[in-house]
């Protein structure tokens, strides 16, 4: 077995917050949330996972014309209290490769609190204002970030990699959330900026990164934007987006073709 | 990663019974048929977390309550004439990056349930699997018997309803039992131990339809209990055999129904030909066996699709 991660420097942290996000996502939330702290903090990479003990490497797969290779690093920027880990879920392994995420972020950068994102797909229209829900993993967490307007989940079922990735935390005594931006589903195979802003809102209080918020809020206006053009040429698509905005329900058939039509018009 | 004991058992010379899941569930309900008879208590597991994948989360008012993962647990009881160990797995590990059991991690569990079973000075050990067999699903199963040494052949020959491996038709002797119900019988030998795998027979056009199949459990039921003089109750699995058989009967007649009238022919044919003397029925050719499960297979599940009764 090789060593399952290598360090290409070794930064100093005082009590750093973990920070993870993996590359696919919903609404592509965890990457464009994770790019957008990076160059914020002008965060670079100090360490990287191995691939071959979590991925099938007998090959690359080609995604929208482009042949992948799966990532798994950690960034810091000049802050020293916060630890950034963006990377693709593990196709096995997936115990041992959080465990090695947290050996790195736990022994070498003694982090205090665990943070993931992700988005959660809801069929809620784009209008609607974004909650953040949110999975703890002891009690008094989730006492300490009362205050920040995030909502409690219920939910039982398969497990999600951040769901594991709390647990294995909670083991070894590191409090953790998962935060789980509601996506509206026409939105979840693009960008979703509203989530994304919504994310980093809560970010720059718990952290005072001191965010300005104005190029993400153009991204917003820019989207919201093209939905209403496309709602104005499609009365189909405006009447889907009127009923979700009332809580109506679509049909399966309503809501493949409103996502479909979203995608197609967006992209 | 290891083992976690509750309590220390007070055991003597203790037999280790282990199984897993695999087709047709034969081993896993015979062990665990058994020890809910004798009553045996839970006084350990092997830890899952680098086994298995969780199965399911509970989160209520936003905080992560529960975690679950298949189990793999021991249980002991003392009997008035042996003292005994089991040992039921949830769930075979499976090789990186496929569904199938195999890799570092099966090794890794094989030694686990080993190093319990030798803890508590065990030196025998029986594990329980299913034969793929073309008998008929009226007929009374047999129980194939691989050990791990050549000593226990002679003992394995006395076993009731039992053959080796050299007794099926066309097999010379030779064969190999997939997963850890056959890996546990090496790993055992290469530490000592002796062992010996009792496989119930099923059907072989049984093994594509996801369902239990209790009455091969039985056979090896019959032949543990004896070997290890405790008496049971079979009532509670004679019952499930008869629900089993009948559902099987209900899908047959289906399938006469639904089938070509060549192929349900032929299939009735080669059917009744193994009814009730499954030893002693010719053996079918590998292009029969082609044949037969091509059809079997595709109108078994036609009948399953219609009628989801659970067999």
């Amino acid at each position: 077995m090789t060593d399952l991660f290598r360090f290409s420097r070794q930064p100093e942290f005082r009590n750093p917050s973990l920070i993870v996000g993996f590359s696919e996502d919903a609404g592509r939330l965890a990457p464009k949330v994770i790019d957008y702290l990076n160059e914020k903090i002008k965060g670079d990479s100090f360490c990287e996972i191995e691939p071959s003990e979590f991925f099938s490497l007998g090959g690359v797969a080609v995604e929208d014309n482009v042949a992948q290779f799966p990532d798994g690093r950690f960034y810091c920027g000049e802050r020293d209290d916060l630890v950034i880990f963006k990377g693709s879920e593990p196709r096995f392994g997936r115990y041992q490769f959080l465990q090695t995420v947290l050996d790195v972020a736990q022994h070498h950068c003694r982090i205090k609190e665990l943070y993931t994102i992700s988005g959660t797909i809801s069929s809620i229209a784009h209008t609607t204002p974004r909650s953040i829900l949110t999975v703890f993993n002891q009690p008094e967490f989730q006492e300490k970030l009362r205050g920040y307007g995030l909502e409690n989940m219920n939910w039982e079922g398969w497990p999600a990699l951040n769901s594991l990735l709390l647990w294995v935390a909670e083991r070894r005594n590191i409090p953790g959330v998962s935060l789980w931006p509601v996506i509206p589903f026409y939105l979840a195979a693009v960008d979703d900026s509203e989530a994304q802003k919504r994310v980093l809102e809560f970010l720059d209080k718990r952290f005072g990164l001191g965010i300005d918020f104005s190029d993400i809020d153009e991204e917003v206006a820019k989207q919201n934007e093209k939905i209403a053009q496309l709602r104005v040429r499609s009365p189909e698509v405006d009447d889907y987006v009127q009923r979700l905005e009332s809580n109506l329900t679509l049909t399966e058939e309503e809501s493949e073709r409103l996502a479909r039509e979203v995608e197609e018009f967006l992209k | 990663m290891g083992i976690r004991l509750y309590e220390e058992p007070k055991v003597e010379n203790p037999v280790l019974i282990a199984s897993w899941p695999g087709i047709g569930n034969i081993g896993i309900i015979a062990v665990n048929y058994l020890r809910q008879m004798v009553k045996a208590r839970e006084f350990g597991e092997i830890e899952p977390w680098d086994f298995f994948e969780p199965r399911r989360v509970l989160i209520e008012g936003g905080l992560l309550k529960e975690l679950e993962f298949p189990s793999s647990k021991f249980y002991f009881q003392r009997t008035k004439n042996r003292d005994l160990i089991f040992f039921v797995g949830e769930q075979q590990p499976t090789e990186s990056g496929t569904p199938y059991p195999g890799g570092r991690k099966v090794l890794e569990i094989a030694n686990l349930v080993l190093d319990v079973a030798l803890k508590f000075g065990c030196r025998r050990v029986y594990v329980s699997g299913a034969a793929l067999a073309p008998i008929h699903h009226m007929a009374r199963p047999r129980v194939w018997a691989v050990p791990n040494s050549e000593s226990l052949v002679s003992e394995v020959k006395s076993y009731e309803n039992t053959v080796l491996m050299s007794d099926v038709e066309g097999r010379g002797g030779q064969g190999s039992i997939t997963g850890l119900n056959g890996l546990l019988l090496g790993v055992a030998k290469k530490r000592g131990l002796e062992a010996v795998c009792v496989l119930g027979e099923i059907p072989f056009y049984l093994q594509g339809l996801a369902m239990v199949y209790p009455k091969a459990s039985k056979s090896v039921l019959e032949v543990l209990t004896k070997v290890l003089e405790i008496g049971i109750d079979f009532s509670v699995l004679d019952k499930m055999v008869a629900q089993v058989e009948q559902g099987i009967g209900h899908l047959e007649a289906q399938f006469y129904e639904q089938a070509p009238p060549e192929v349900a022919e032929r299939i009735k044919t080669w059917l009744e030909s193994f009814k009730h003397k499954p030893a002693e029925s010719r053996p079918i050719t590998e292009e029969d066996q082609k044949w037969l499960k091509e059809h079997i297979d595709e109108l078994f599940k036609r009948g399953g699709e219609e009628d989801d009764r659970p067999l």
